[in-house]
């Protein structure tokens, strides 16, 4: 279980925006994963998103760590956000903005702009 | 599975007051979209008044029952 904790808290240092999800970004396996990838590349900046479906144990340690049972489960700069229910009222006060703007701001990366 | 009467009662075991509206989002009777409104969640920061709701139904969603739920909370109005 230690591993797993480590693992976990390396993958969450070393991601600014990481998202837990069933599939990947070019394969999600469901609905409220894909939701959550359509969301962030609506913000233009970098996120990765790792795959815990097939991964009973560290779905089990990602629980219990963030008291969350569901997936995907989202953090920004090591803090834990929970899932677009969460995520998606505090884009809409500007609250998200101001967290990935302060976030990013250290690494010197801006959002890329999209032209839809 | 889970019906919608079933999930309510899971959630007024630990909030009591909470007023319950539920989609099943895929007719499957295990994709839920759950909102609940109570006085229980004044004052307390978003994913905390989420954490009390999945909480709540934590078993069900262990044991498959419910197999994804988003959740919406919010306060009465006074």
């Amino acid at each position: 279980m230690n591993e797993i904790r480590e693992k976990i808290d390396k993958e969450v240092a070393e991601n600014t925006i990481l998202v837990y999800g069933k599939g990947t970004k070019d394969a999600p396996q469901c609905g409220f994963t894909l939701e959550t990838i359509e969301f962030f590349n609506h913000f233009g900046y970098p996120f990765q998103v790792i795959d815990v479906l097939q991964d009973t144990s560290k779905r089990q340690v990602l629980a219990e760590m963030t008291d969350w049972p569901t997936l995907p489960k989202v953090f920004i700069a090591g803090k834990f956000y929970g899932d677009t229910d969460i995520l998606l009222p505090m884009a809409q006060n500007g609250e998200l903005q101001k967290v990935l703007e302060d976030a990013f701001a250290g690494k010197g990366i801006k959002p890329t702009v999209k032209l839809h | 599975m889970i019906d919608e009467a079933g999930i309510t009662e899971l959630i007024r075991v630990k909030i009591p007051d909470a007023q319950v509206r539920i989609t099943d989002l895929t007719g499957t009777m295990d994709h839920y979209d759950i909102r609940v409104r109570s006085a229980a969640f004044k004052g307390v920061p978003l994913i905390d008044a989420h954490r009390m709701v999945s909480n709540a139904l934590r078993e069900a969603h262990a044991d498959g029952r419910i197999h994804a739920m988003q959740i919406k909370t919010d306060v009465p109005e006074s």
